[in-house]
């Protein structure tokens, strides 16, 4: 009996032990002995190819944030592939952070709303945001409303979505192909026979795993295959892959795999960027806005031309195509909405996040207008995920009216049906989980062409209604049903 | 034993039958090392052949790009070797520390709690809590996301090791020893490391060398907790590779590269040059270290 | 407790001197292990760390596990890790034996030792490279294999999207790194056997099958047992380098690729949702350690200092 209880006094000892050394180690300090208000520390993590020169211009720019709102900032930029895997870890780990980036495609807006991923910020906004609310689209905070509040910051940028087939120009130019008749997925075939006949070595068709032909429905969950067609009368949500269109175009797309237009690798590469860079490409599909292909020319090294695939739409994919939400674990979140503000607000802030230091990384040319100097590949932003992209610093190149043709753009959109609609999948967790896996199994070698449709299709379909997707959709119909009622 | 080793005669062997052994041996020894040659072959493959014709065993065209390229690019390839020297050299002197006390102390029969301390370490190896417990103690609760330590400590204690090395101490080094070590009125950390620790070299430069190939082989550990692409180690730097080489473009400081020589790099056959000149330590180091791995296995499966 | 302190103090160095161990047993092994009540949890991230917001967590009972066992997620996952396991025990004992008798008919010693060495070479690469290797085979357009078949007019095989092939490659693969490595066990076990009954057989006029079959094998016996029953042991847990990186992460192959560490991995990057990957790998910690349970009883009954404990 002795030994038993000098047992169990050994492990409490060392419990004692252990939690004494634990608690030192936690107390990492965040009491500033003075009285004065301590600067904030934000911790901003976006998406994109690390870039070699963060830190240089993040201390950069927190030297400018600690004289303007006292808060410094840490950017921790994670890799267009790995940003929804790693922030999903992230965030259900608790990992320290204040202001993240999301989006619809990248780290699921709604649904991490949902979870509890981010901080509502109806009153922030009130409070310490007046200036975003004075200057973007009010469109963008209503689309980015979810069940009624805002939990993140929409960049002020173009509004509709709109698909187009890019093309590198230099191929076009070579064996003098006509790109004024392309629309479809099926019109490019003729394009690509001869691409592929006259450049053995050309990646005629580049598309990564994440790509999704086009067809004319909107997603109520981006690449999950919930769908609800555009000029739909009876709000009906199908399954995208049980539509005609969507069983045309993976036909038409494995028809393009078997004649060697797409690499065989595509379903399971995760980025095109060799491509682009070696620019041993015909033709790939990107989301557009206007002047794009200046932006694309100019950043690859050589010029690419595009031409529209879908009609330009507003959904709530586009409407949350950028968001900068405050995570509900933030030490700081009043000063993560002063930060915001200041971000959307100010032009000399803006910038600098989103070209770095001048003299460094471009040079201003006049006014607003900048070069980028050879030093900008070192800190190449993706400026979509930055903030309000109105505020940027022209390039040389761009026409003076850029903005305007942007908000001309915006308001010529047209709106998706189920535009500001959000579907909660609370009584349904255990089923999304379930098709999320299914999806992982057979979305990429499908929308690839990898593999037969004919083959494929039907086992796909039926491991999602295994999964429990007519359940889903039950009870997404349901949501719908209610909130078209009330909105009429 | 050794006596009838001895006396074996080797002239009853067949001829015929030692033949058709070394073809086998060879046969699959050399299935072995092949994938390793062929990848070698295709590093040295000029990449515009290797576009049209696939990987070859004898190339169209030979070609020392893919390396001129690594070479012009290497501050990255260079980090990562850094990163993995350190985390190993660290890791490896770390855990024999730590398993080498141990397992000291738990080998003692002087030590009243050494049946608690087994236990302790032994119910380590069958009951765990599985990856995403320990991510989040790693990451939040000892904060070691994005740090060389979450690179380091994972792996640093065993307790199979332990183990081995216990049975090891308590074969090996006789009680005599330790006993003779007392009466000379020293310390048992002074019998440990002047008397015991001498001893007992061999076991300790098994599970040294166990834990060095441990640490320069993992890519896990990096895949779950790093980000900072200073921080990626050797095994981990070929994974990011794998689908995109502008992991190494963005990284590298060599910042005179123009965007002309960018685009025509070779890709394919660079990739190939990295895998090899990250396999090239291990190729020429493991013979060497062979019979200690032998050993290791022998105490570990046979223990006497 | 007067004399508990006194235990102490008289052991003070010898605990002291397991202290660092036993501190990195603590934190990395059994403060996840109370972790794993979040298997229980709908666990949502709080502000106030990790315990605190698994006390916050909503209890959910058996609910996680309801998801893992309500689609075949639980039944393909766990018959993979299982048949791959016995494939990889049953194959590579064979294998390793074969090839340490092998070894030991070579006449040259020196020979054998060069080849012995070749054959370990693939136990010292890591997955990441050996999934390099196994690329440069079958790459759908670049690979070795495809140009080999169409050499022979075979049309190119989708060899990382056909599920079909893959048990066998996944089997070939795992071979291919072990053989070299687990034949060394059995060949100094081979070296111990006395040479007189070799001649005493070949006295009696015994073939070298005969001698294989009569002398060899059944003195392996007890080690092979022991080696498979410790290998039976780990039979829940699966090698993740092998079934992640050699199919390049493989969508349509992982009917036949997904196994039990996999599935917790992914459940993890995909979905984030804590609750139900610690459910799948507590399901693992469980079944694997009744096995081990079992295993290590059997290997005491047959030879008591052979078994783990």
């Amino acid at each position: 009996m002795n030994k038993g209880k000098g047992r169990l006094a050994l492990i409490a000892a060392m419990l004692a032990i252990v939690l004494v050394v634990g608690a030192c180690g936690n107390n990492g300090g965040n009491e500033s002995a003075d009285g004065a208000e301590e600067t904030a520390e934000l911790i901003w993590y976006t998406i994109g190819t690390p870039q070699k020169d963060v830190t240089a211009v993040m201390d950069q720019v927190s030297a400018y944030t600690k004289e303007k709102i006292n808060a410094t900032v840490t950017m921790k930029m994670i890799d267009w592939g790995d940003y929804q895997q790693k922030m999903q870890v992230n965030v259900a780990s608790g990992e320290p952070m204040d202001i993240i980036f999301t989006s619809a495609g990248g780290f699921d807006y709604v649904q991490n709303v949902r979870k509890g991923a981010f901080l509502q910020i109806d009153e922030l906004l009130t409070e310490y945001g007046q200036g975003i609310v004075d200057t973007i689209d009010p469109g963008f905070l209503e689309g980015s409303k979810v069940d009624g509040h805002n939990y993140g910051i929409p960049a002020n940028k173009e509004l509709p979505q709109q698909e187009v087939w890019r093309f590198n120009q230099n191929l076009l130019d070579k064996y003098d192909l006509d790109i004024g008749k392309v629309r479809s997925l099926e019109s490019l075939e003729p394009l690509m026979a001869t691409i592929k006949a006259n450049e053995p070595n050309v990646t005629v068709f580049g598309m990564d795993k994440n790509h999704v032909p086009y067809v004319p429905y909107d997603y109520l969950i981006t690449n999950l295959p919930m769908a609800v067609k555009l000029d739909t009368d009876d709000y009906k949500i199908v399954n995208i892959l049980e539509t005609d269109e969507m069983k045309q175009a993976l036909a038409t797309m494995r028809k393009y795999y078997q004649a060697g237009y797409i690499s065989p690798e595509a379903a399971t590469v995760g980025s095109t960027s060799d491509l682009t860079l070696s620019g041993n490409w015909f033709v790939d599909r990107a989301q557009t806005q206007p002047l794009a292909d200046n932006q694309w020319s100019a950043t690859y090294g050589y010029p690419v031309v595009s031409t529209p695939a879908s009609d330009a739409i507003i959904t709530n994919t586009s409407v949350q195509g950028s968001i900068m939400a405050i995570t509900a674990n933030s030490e700081y979140p009043e000063k993560a909405m002063e930060f915001l503000n200041l971000l959307n607000t100010d032009p000399v802030l803006r910038n600098m996040v989103d070209s770095g230091i001048e003299g460094t990384h471009y040079e201003k040319i006049d006014d607003n207008r900048m070069r980028n100097l050879p030093e900008a590949k070192n800190y190449d932003m993706p400026s979509y995920s930055l903030g309000n992209n109105m505020l940027l610093n022209l390039n040389e190149n761009d026409p003076d009216n850029k903005w305007d043709v942007f908000k001309e753009f915006n308001a010529e959109g047209v709106a998706s049906p189920i535009l500001g609609f959000n579907f909660d999948s609370a009584n349904v967790s255990t089923q999304m989980a379930a098709i999320q896996n299914v999806k992982e199994q057979y979305w990429s070698a499908l929308m690839t062409g990898t593999v037969d449709p004919d083959e494929y299709l039907p086992t796909a379909l039926e491991a999602f209604k295994q999964a429990g997707m007519d359940e889903v959709i039950t009870e997404a119909q349901a949501q719908l049903d209610e909130w078209v009622a009330e909105a009429k | 034993m050794n006596k009838n080793r001895k006396s074996r005669n080797f002239m009853q062997l067949s001829p015929g039958w030692n033949a058709f052994s070394n073809a086998t041996a060879a046969l699959f020894s050399l299935l072995c090392v092949f994938p390793f040659l062929f990848v070698v072959l295709i590093s040295f493959t000029d990449e515009k052949t290797l576009a049209t014709n696939g990987y070859r065993l004898i190339p169209e065209k030979w070609s020392v790009g893919a390396y001129s390229y690594v070479f012009e690019t290497g501050d990255m390839l260079l980090k990562s070797y850094g990163v993995t020297i350190l985390i190993t050299v660290v890791g490896t002197l770390l855990s024999l520390f730590m398993i080498s006390l141990y397992s000291y102390a738990i080998s003692r029969k002087s030590f009243k709690y050494r049946r608690f301390f087994s236990l302790f370490a032994v119910f380590t190896m069958l009951f765990n809590g599985g990856m995403i417990p320990t991510y989040i103690i790693v990451t939040q609760v000892l904060g070691l996301k994005d740090s060389l330590w979450a690179l380091i400590w994972p792996l640093a204690m065993n307790a199979f090791y332990i183990m081995i090395l216990r049975t090891f101490y308590m074969t090996s080094v006789p009680d005599a020893i330790v006993e003779s070590g007392k009466i000379d009125g020293a310390g048992e950390f002074k019998i440990f490391y002047r008397l015991v620790l001498p001893l007992s070299l061999p076991g300790l430069a098994t599970i040294g060398l166990f834990s060095t190939l441990g640490y320069w082989n993992d890519w896990f550990n990096a895949l779950l907790y790093i980000d900072d692409p200073n921080k990626v180690p050797l095994q981990s730097m070929l994974m990011r590779i794998e689908n995109s080489m502008s992991f190494i473009q963005q990284n590298s400081a060599n910042s005179s590269i123009s965007l002309e020589v960018m685009q025509s790099l070779p890709q394919d056959t660079a990739r190939m040059a990295m895998v090899v000149l990250a396999t090239l330590p291990i190729i020429f180091a493991y013979p060497f270290f062979q019979r200690y791995f032998v050993s290791g296995l022998t105490i570990g499966s046979v223990k006497e | 407790m007067a004399g508990f302190l006194k235990n102490v103090m008289r052991n003070r160095v010898m605990l002291l001197m397991v202290l660092p161990g036993a501190a990195w047993f603590f934190f990395f092994s059994y403060m996840p292990l109370v972790g794993t009540i979040a298997a229980f949890k709908e666990y949502r991230f709080s502000r106030d760390g990790f315990w605190q917001s698994l006390i916050n967590s909503e209890n959910v009972g058996w609910r996680n596990f309801e998801f893992l066992f309500s689609t075949d997620a639980a039944y393909i996952i766990t018959r993979n890790t299982l048949l791959y396991n016995i494939a990889f025990i049953l194959i590579g004992l064979v294998f390793a034996v074969a090839m340490a008798i092998t070894l030991s008919e070579i006449v040259n010693k020196r020979l054998a030792k060069v080849y012995q060495t070749g054959m370990f070479l693939p136990y010292f690469l890591s997955w990441v490279i050996v999934g390099y290797f196994v690329f440069s085979f079958l790459s759908m357009d670049k690979g070795l294999l495809n140009s080999i078949l169409s050499q022979f007019g075979v049309s190119s095989i989708q060899w990382y999207n056909e599920p079909q092939y893959w048990p066998y490659i996944l089997i070939l693969v795992s071979l291919w790194k072990m053989v070299g490595y687990n034949s060394v066990v059995y060949l100094a076990a081979i070296m111990g056997i006395d040479r007189s009954l070799y001649e005493a057989a070949m006295i009696d006029g015994a073939s070298k099958w005969q001698q294989i079959r009569n002398i060899t094998i059944p003195l392996l016996k007890p080690i092979m047992i022991i080696m498979t029953l410790l290998a039976v042991g780990k039979i829940f847990y699966a090698d993740f380098g092998l079934f992640y990186s050699v199919p390049r992460d493989s969508g349509t192959l992982y009917s036949v690729t997904n196994v039990i560490d996999t599935y917790v991995y992914r459940g993890l990057k995909t979905t984030g949702e804590i609750g139900m990957s610690t459910a799948a790998g507590l399901y693992q910690s469980v079944v694997g350690f009744v096995l081990v349970m079992i295993s290590n009883y059997v290997v005491r009954r047959i030879d008591k200092d052979s078994a783990l404990f």
